[in-house]
């Protein structure tokens, strides 16, 4: 790995910048992520920040399963972020589609419209597996 | 050049032209909306559809899922119609056991809502307090059913889990801290000037008005209007409970925060009774894997109003027909006269106050300008930013408040 | 006589048709049979003399040649009259009831969106739950859809 590289990876491993998009489904992952900001879980602690825009964001956290209305807007996000960047799928419907697997309007979990980094299993995923998540993948980071 | 921009409404980076689900279209002129369209469905996924494709166990679990705030609301007003159908004879002890959780639901909810609305008007503190105290009734959840959210804790015929002697205990020392805390924060509500000049007068519906555009729960109650399901249409273990059903006459934004707040001291009371007075007995009783021929209507008081379920049962051991009617889609026609005529900075926290899908407040909003013609699309974040920038001009600055205990 | 004994005895007074057609399944449930071209003044009736002052939603449903409506009313009290209707499939047009309550335009819209119900006299407004670009002549709620259809017309 080259030093500039190494440098930028730290950076991003110290404080990586998450966008959080929701896909609208029931919301549950929603409240826990922000949950997993609040002082009792503290998420910031990790220097993890929540940023507005996808050209800011190095992880992608995304909830809810893909729908047929939200499936471009999700794609043109990811498209949006710079590399190296890195999606974490958030909750069982971002993971697999969930218990809507099979409903008209959901195609499925998130990589079936981009690329997943991290699965996050739960239903919702608690704020202590979103931090775990987190957490591994950049540590995985970190590793490579 | 600041305050050039201040005045401007932020577009953001998004085209209109491309496809994205946008959940109000405005029109606007200078700073006043002039008239609303709401565009919702950004979340429509075709659960009715595949209740009718699932077993009615399976049914239980899907419809629980609807909303990740209200999922027992869901869960329980599905049972409720499918008990009747069937001709069940649901336990007491169930009954009261699904009135506990019902009402633990309707804490979290509005201690939620709390942490939400302050968010929308810049008071990002509120947002960590009303959180951290919120986790009290998570806690409290978990336990009772081993999940925070999305608690299982229904089935046809009953309930899956007891309650047992040592966790009544945690729940009413849980009761006991946050019935302090709520009223710490009736009293911040009522007596500090910065939230009541941001709240008062915004979103206007008069009781006439709340009652012809059929509106519910806290919305349709701060204007005076005293629907609540739970006095009107009893379930569950309601009508064996004692507790006052709070109506308010600001009939404004700030009315809805009060209603909410006060609110949730009858939810203590009525989660100490259901524990203290917890028949004995078993927990449910054998439902049929087929649902005879028969329709039911159900209905519950979410946290956010009036929840409705039908159902039609064929026979078989799927249902002929699931119809849900949330408690949102009946305040709808009341935010659009809310907001019409009034400033766009109030759009934020009017959308909040009648308690909305979370993502309802995550999605773009389409504005057209009436006097430059032109249509742009905007993040709801940005629309926030500006209310709150606009707010701050007139004074209402929440750095400059108190701390907060 | 119970409040639900009362408003059965005053509908089946007024409209001698509905005679046999209101039943109280339980407290606070009534539900009634009307064809559609006497639906009106019963609905009308409900609202301006027996107190019916909320609807809370009108359910669609697909009953093989016709469509079946139920229009869930609602009093202050507590009590419920569920009136249930129908229109032919082949034809199914409906008259919008949002003169009386403005809340129907989203339950009518659903309707329209996911049955194929075509209401009359609706104001502009947007469609609801599909999306814009949901292709024309497909309702999910009909018995016998299957979403696949959709697949197959996005060339996936």
């Amino acid at each position: 790995m080259k030093v500039i590289d190494k440098i930028v990876n730290w950076s991003r491993l110290k404080s990586p910048w998450v966008l959080h998009f929701n896909t609208g489904a029931c919301n549950a992952c929603d409240i826990e992520i922000v949950a997993a900001l609040t002082p009792r879980y503290d998420l910031e602690r990790f220097g993890v920040l929540l940023k507005a825009t996808p050209r800011h964001a190095d992880i992608l956290l995304c909830s809810g399963p893909v729908t047929r209305q939200i499936e471009d807007r999700l794609i043109r996000i990811y498209e949006q972020m710079a590399e190296p960047k890195f999606v974490v799928a958030v909750g069982t419907c971002a993971c697999s589609g969930g218990v809507f697997d099979g409903c008209y309007n959901v195609k499925g979990g998130i990589d079936t419209a981009i690329p997943v980094s991290a699965y996050i299993p739960g239903c919702p995923a608690s704020p202590k597996a979103i931090m775990d998540g987190v957490v591994k993948l950049l540590q995985s980071l970190e590793a490579k | 050049m600041a305050e050039e921009k201040e005045f401007r409404i932020p577009i953001g980076p998004q085209h209109p032209a491309l496809k994205e689900p946008v959940s109000f279209s405005l029109a606007l002129r200078g700073e006043k909306i002039m008239g609303v369209d709401v565009r919702l469905g950004y979340n429509h996924r075709g659960i009715e559809k595949a209740c009718e494709e699932r077993t009615y166990i399976q049914d239980v679990y899907l419809v629980e899922r609807i909303c990740g705030i209200c999922s027992h609301t869901h869960s329980t007003c599905f049972v409720q119609a499918v008990e009747e159908i069937a001709g069940l004879d649901v336990p007491k002890r169930a009954l009261y056991i699904r009135t506990l959780v019902a009402e633990l639901e309707r804490v979290h909810s509005h201690l939620l809502w709390l942490g939400v609305a302050g968010h929308e008007i810049g008071f990002d503190t509120l947002l960590m307090f009303t959180w951290r105290d919120r986790e009290v009734v998570m806690d409290i959840l978990a336990m009772l059913t081993g999940n925070r959210v999305n608690y299982g804790i229904n089935t046809i015929g009953g309930v899956r889990r007891d309650i047992r002697a040592e966790d009544i205990k945690g729940i009413l020392k849980a009761m006991d801290i946050l019935e302090e805390r709520t009223k710490y924060y009736i009293e911040v509500a009522t007596q500090e000037t910065t939230i009541i000049q941001r709240l008062s007068g915004v979103g206007i519906l008069l009781k006439e008005d709340a009652i012809k555009l059929g509106a519910v729960g806290p919305t349709a109650r701060a204007s005076g209007v005293a629907r609540d399901i739970r006095r009107d249409d009893p379930y569950a273990a309601y009508a064996e409970m004692d507790f006052n059903v709070i109506t308010d006459d600001h009939n404004d934004v700030f009315g809805r925060a009060v209603v909410r707040l006060k609110e949730l001291l009858e939810s203590y009371k009525m989660i100490r009774q259901s524990v203290g007075n917890l028949p004995e007995g078993p927990i449910a009783v054998k439902a049929p894997r087929k649902i005879p021929a028969g329709e039911a209507v159900s209905r519950y008081e979410a946290p956010r109003g009036e929840d409705m379920h039908y159902v039609k049962a064929n026979g078989t051991d799927r249902p002929e027909r699931v119809k849900v009617r949330a408690p949102t889609l009946a305040n709808v026609q009341a935010v659009r006269h809310m907001l019409r005529d009034r400033y766009l900075a109030d759009m934020p926290i009017v959308v909040a106050a009648i308690d909305p899908c979370f993502s309802c407040t995550d999605r773009l909003v389409s504005i057209r300008d009436m006097d430059k013609g032109r249509t742009d699309i905007i993040e709801w974040s940005d629309l926030r930013d500006y209310s709150i920038g606009w707010y701050k001009r007139r004074g209402v600055d929440f750095s400059k408040m108190g701390k907060m205990k | 006589m119970s409040e639900e004994d009362k408003i059965k005895q005053q509908l089946t007074d007024r409209f001698n048709f509905l005679a046999d057609k209101v039943t109280i399944k339980r407290a606070r449930r009534l539900f009634m049979e009307v064809s559609m071209d006497k639906f009106r003044d019963v609905f009308d009736h409900a609202i301006k003399s027996l107190n019916f002052s909320m609807l809370t939603t009108i359910t669609g449903l697909d009953e093989g040649d016709k469509f079946g409506l139920i229009y869930h009313l609602a009093s202050e009290s507590g009590i419920m009259l569920n009136i249930k209707t129908s229109i032919p499939k082949d034809d199914p047009i409906l008259q919008t009831v949002t003169g009386y309550f403005p809340s129907a335009e989203m339950y009518e819209r659903e309707m329209a969106d996911l049955l194929g119900i075509n209401v009359k006299g609706l104001p502009a407004g947007n469609r609801y739950p599909l999306p814009d670009d949901w292709p024309a002549d497909q309702y999910p709620l009909r018995k016998g859809w299957k979403s696949d259809v959709l697949d197959k017309k996005e060339n996936r």
